[in-house]
């Protein structure tokens, strides 16, 4: 089964993402810890809150897979694309690209109501990323609606950061 | 959930079965049931959208008849994709099925269409009676997805059922099962219960017709259906059922859809 991200866990990680990269480090670094340390302990000080908003479209899709990109904007704005499960739990994979590196983390979310959209909420992780966020974590929340029409996602995260 | 007969009818068979009924008592004797389990998706192309068939069967000793089916479970496999469906854009109330059937569901609530066949002993005389089935869309339970099979019935029992039914999660190799429970429906005073013997049920945009407002004016179109994955897994598509009966049995059925052939892939490929 391929791998999903949810829109909307997607929106949320660009969030916490975003508010991480704001956050200030804190200055506990002592001199006599090594490198390495030193670094672990930077990226561990870099705590960010942020909520965000993805407005992504339809890309392509295969059965319940699909594959969606758009623009994130909010705390940490940028590009984001996902790949998503659309079973009866909604779960998939996302990457978002911003100017400082990319974040990446998967979440799922259980739909809800009927109609031509259908709202979903859920809770996304963040695993990693590239450049500013290689060392990347978090956990969020978020919620959003799939239009059934045309595949579009527009998805809402909110939660913490670290990086 | 209702099931109910036209009083004159119900009288008149009543009358018939306690006559029918006195002649042969034995006949009236229950045995274990098999079942069987179709599936087909129509059209069949790998990538494009589809409507998936489900047949099951119930088949009691001869001269029988099953014990009544209260519940029936279909695994679907993983990879079907009824989000982008598209079916299912309204949803139809319990209520206004019961009080107005389909007709008065909207159009756009419809998912699906089907076929059920119910067997009722009148004495030593078995009856058959077929039935059309809709299925709508009905508001979510429990964040699930929600579904109405309702199956009008005017002959020779008058019993219309509306029989509940959720799309549920499932475990690999399955991307979901669908849930239908279904009403015990009586036949006449001393005469066991209708029996289903064949459900025949569609998912999918065949012989639907949906509509959209468009700039003032109304639009009909076809949904897009049940979109199937671009590759085939290995094996197949897996499909499973587990039917519930009164009696407390609870046997199980298998089927496969095989992949495509490889020279019919290529084919459609061009």
């Amino acid at each position: 089964m391929t791998p999903h991200v949810p829109r909307t866990a997607t929106a949320a990680l660009c969030g916490v993402l975003a508010a991480g990269c704001l956050a200030t480090a804190s200055p506990s670094v002592h001199a006599s810890t090594s490198t390495s340390q030193r670094a672990r302990r930077a990226h561990a000080a870099r705590v960010l809150n942020a909520t965000d908003t993805a407005h992504l479209h339809y890309v392509s899709s295969s059965g319940s897979l699909l594959f969606d990109e758009g623009k994130a904007t909010g705390t940490l704005p940028g590009s984001m694309r996902v790949h998503l499960d659309l079973g009866t739990t909604f779960t998939g994979t996302f990457t978002i690209y911003t100017s400082g590196g990319s974040i990446e983390g998967h979440g799922s979310a259980a739909p809800h109501g009927s109609g031509t959209y259908e709202s979903f909420s859920g809770e996304l992780t963040v695993t990693g990323g590239s450049g500013r966020y290689a060392h990347a974590h978090g956990h969020g929340g978020l919620y959003g609606t799939f239009d059934r029409d045309n595949y579009a996602l527009v998805i809402k995260t909110t939660g913490s950061l670290s990086y | 959930m209702r099931a109910s007969a036209g009083p004159s009818i119900r009288a008149a068979l009543g009358a018939l079965a306690v006559v029918l009924i006195c002649l042969c008592p034995a006949s009236t004797a229950r045995a274990s049931q098999s079942v069987a389990l179709g599936a087909s998706f129509t059209p069949y192309r790998l990538g494009a959208s589809t409507t998936i068939d489900i047949n099951l069967q119930i088949q009691a000793p001869a001269g029988q008849v099953p014990t009544a089916l209260t519940e029936v479970e279909v695994r679907y496999p993983q990879n079907l994709g009824f989000a982008l469906s598209g079916l299912g854009l309204a949803v139809c109330s319990p209520a206004t099925l019961e009080a107005l059937g389909t007709s008065g569901c909207p159009a756009n609530s419809i998912m699906g269409r089907g076929a059920a066949v119910a067997e009722l002993r009148f004495g030593a005389q078995l009856v058959t009676e077929g039935t059309s089935i809709s299925i709508a869309r009905a508001p979510d339970q429990e964040g699930h997805i929600a579904l109405l099979l309702y199956a009008p019935g005017p002959s020779p029992v008058n019993t219309q059922i509306l029989s509940p039914a959720q799309l549920l999660p499932a475990n690999p190799p399955f991307g979901g099962r669908l849930n239908m429970e279904l009403p015990i429906v009586p036949s006449v005073p001393g005469a066991p219960d209708v029996a289903i013997v064949s459900l025949h049920v569609t998912l999918g945009p065949q012989g639907l017709t949906y509509y959209e407002q468009t700039e003032g004016s109304t639009l009909a179109y076809t949904p897009k259906g049940i979109l199937l994955p671009t590759t085939c897994p290995r094996g197949g598509f897996p499909f499973a059922a587990t039917f519930s009966f009164l009696d407390g049995s609870h046997p199980e059925a298998r089927t496969t859809v095989p992949c495509p052939a490889e020279r019919r892939r290529r084919r459609g490929a061009r």
